[in-house]
């Protein structure tokens, strides 16, 4: 039993694949801290579907990946703020019609070009079989996207709480606001190769929805959020060993299941707490 | 290119019948798009079409139609973001981030542990190209079902989007308003499945409604635009699929975002490219 319990550890894939996710799902939730905290979800929704043509793009003409990925977001999401300026539409309408036209257009670059990009891929992620290059592009992005955290979270934090506070205490608000976005945009990109790009968003906002739950302090949801990200990506690759390779399912069904715990039993916030708790007091 | 050549799409049974199919998933998404994009919902077409995955997968493995499955678990994703939101302090946009993705990674889950002849690729970026005689009739009722529930509840609904608060004030059953639309949403979008699939059916529900607004300022007109614009979105962007050779679903949606680009560019009131002379003619308005 134990033995059977161990085997994906005999497998150097298995081991590589456990050990990105955790990276890319212990950064990816630091980072959902600040997302859940600024409203910004849908933000990792559209910028994860539109670095796919970037992606698509890449690979055709032989980059790394990530460069355009990177670019590819970075278009899109200039591109929803000169729309959102120019417009009187709603922010969510303008978002959506973006990033869907950028998926449209990497949809359509890989049905001309089948051979050259896998759409699977893409959608689903491919952790188990990760390419060596892939692995150090996804390292290289975690790194620095935890060295710019590490120097400025206190200033993120600030402008995520409250923008027009942030303002007014003089910190440059447009170069935070970009400096959140280019994050967002490259971990969308790595987490693009652990989960695909229909779950990427779930990385990005799942564990900080379920740190906000449990405390009031942000330093505190921060290590909550990074214990969980860090705790269920690595689960979830062990796990998806003995479910045939849905590592993305597997990830965020974990974290969902953590989030459901969460919302029912939180000690403050939760849902048993409020109905009865809040009864009980009242009854006092 | 000879007229010949042109008219060769047409003398396929299977392309004239992805064409219908096509517009007709166009036009009913496009007039829910207008309520949707009104009201602020964007991302509720976005988060309800990844829900459903799950509800396929069991539906399939009860041997119930799947699109009762779908609607079912695309309608539960909704309610469930909303009990949450009820219940827990988190911004309404967060909920339905965790709970749309937590359906969806659960259905890959359960897809990938089953043997099934279904195509996950046909369900992620639809078929419109092989869509079977049953789909298509399903979706001519339900599209038929749905336009005439939006007839006869069209200013409710309206009044609803624009204004919860003022509807609610006179007199209006906002709560029911809210299910039925939720409800035509999961519908629509069910059947849209077979044709564009999940990921694509979200900026049918979306780019129509935006452009409408865009370039009309009365109602009727915002309909009138969003509907002309998919029904000419879907015809094209097959038409254009067949000699390309690409994805009929990715060539619609990009067909309906040029349309979305020219609004942006050429509108008369919020056009970029406006003749700026008529600026002060208006303001003098």
């Amino acid at each position: 039993m134990i033995q059977e319990l161990l085997t994906p550890f005999h497998y150097e894939y298995m081991v590589k694949a456990m050990a990105v996710s955790g990276l890319v799902g212990g950064v990816c939730a630091l980072l959902s801290c600040f997302v859940t905290l600024k409203g910004w979800s849908l933000m990792g929704d559209a910028l994860s579907h539109a670095v796919v043509p970037g992606v698509a793009l890449a690979y055709i003409i032989g980059l790394p990946f990530a460069v355009g990925a990177f670019f590819s977001g970075l278009i899109a999401a200039l591109g929803m703020g000169f729309v959102r300026m120019k417009t009187p539409l709603r922010e969510d309408a303008v978002i959506g019609v973006v990033f869907t036209t950028f998926f449209a257009a990497g949809l359509l670059l890989i049905s001309i070009f089948p051979s050259e990009v896998n759409l699977q891929q893409i959608i689903f992620g491919n952790i188990l079989g990760i390419a060596d290059e892939d692995v150090w592009q996804v390292v290289l992005i975690a790194a620095v996207t935890l060295g710019v955290l590490a120097v400025r979270h206190r200033d993120l934090m600030l402008f995520c709480f409250d923008a027009s506070h942030a303002r007014a205490l003089g910190m440059n608000v447009k170069v935070l606001h970009f400096t959140l976005l280019t994050l967002l945009s490259a971990m969308a990109v790595a987490a693009l190769q652990a989960v695909g790009a229909c779950l990427v968003v779930a990385m990005l906002v799942t564990p900080g929805a379920t740190a906000y739950l449990l405390t009031d302090r942000f330093s505190r949801m921060l290590k909550i959020a990074g214990v969980t990200g860090v705790g269920s990506s690595v689960a979830g690759a062990y796990l998806s060993y003995f479910f045939d390779g849905a590592t993305g399912g597997c990830i965020v069904a974990l974290q969902a299941l953590i989030f459901a715990v969460v919302f029912v039993f939180a000690p403050k916030h939760g849902l048993l707490t409020n109905r009865f708790g809040v009864a009980k007091e009242v009854g006092i | 290119m000879s007229v010949e050549r042109l008219l060769e799409p047409f003398t396929f049974p299977f392309m004239v019948d992805a064409m219908v199919a096509a517009c007709v998933v166009g036009i009913a998404c496009a007039v829910l798009s207008c309520y949707l994009v009104l009201k602020g919902w964007s991302l509720m077409g976005d988060a309800v079409s990844h829900a459903v995955l799950p509800g396929i997968v069991l539906a399939y493995l009860a041997g119930v139609p799947l699109a009762i499955g779908a609607f079912v678990s695309g309608l539960g994703c909704a309610l469930l973001t909303g009990f949450i939101r009820a219940n827990a302090r988190l911004k309404e946009d967060t909920v339905m981030g965790v709970v749309f993705t937590g359906l969806f990674a659960i259905g890959l889950v359960m897809f990938s542990k089953i043997r099934t002849d279904l195509h996950l690729d046909h369900i992620l970026f639809g078929n419109v190209l092989g869509i079977e005689r049953r789909d298509f009739l399903e979706l001519i009722v339900v599209s038929g079902v749905m336009l005439c529930v939006v007839t006869v509840q069209g200013r409710d609904l309206l009044l609803f989007c624009f204004d919860a608060g003022h509807a609610k004030s006179i007199g209006l059953r906002t709560g029911w308003l809210n299910y039925l639309l939720l409800s035509l949403l999961a519908a629509t979008i069910v059947v849209s499945l077979k044709a564009v699939g999940i990921i694509l059916v979200i900026a049918m529900l979306i780019t129509p409604g935006a452009t409408g607004l865009l370039l009309a300022d009365r109602w009727r007109g915002v309909m009138a635009v969003a509907v002309a614009g998919a029904a000419f979105s879907s015809f094209l962007g097959v038409y254009v699929s067949f000699f390309a050779n690409v994805s009929p679903a990715a060539s619609i949606v990009l067909v309906q975002s040029g349309l979305f680009l020219c609004a942006l560019l050429f509108s008369s009131k919020h056009g970029l490219l406006r003749p700026r002379g008529l600026d002060s003619v208006v303001s003098a308005k």
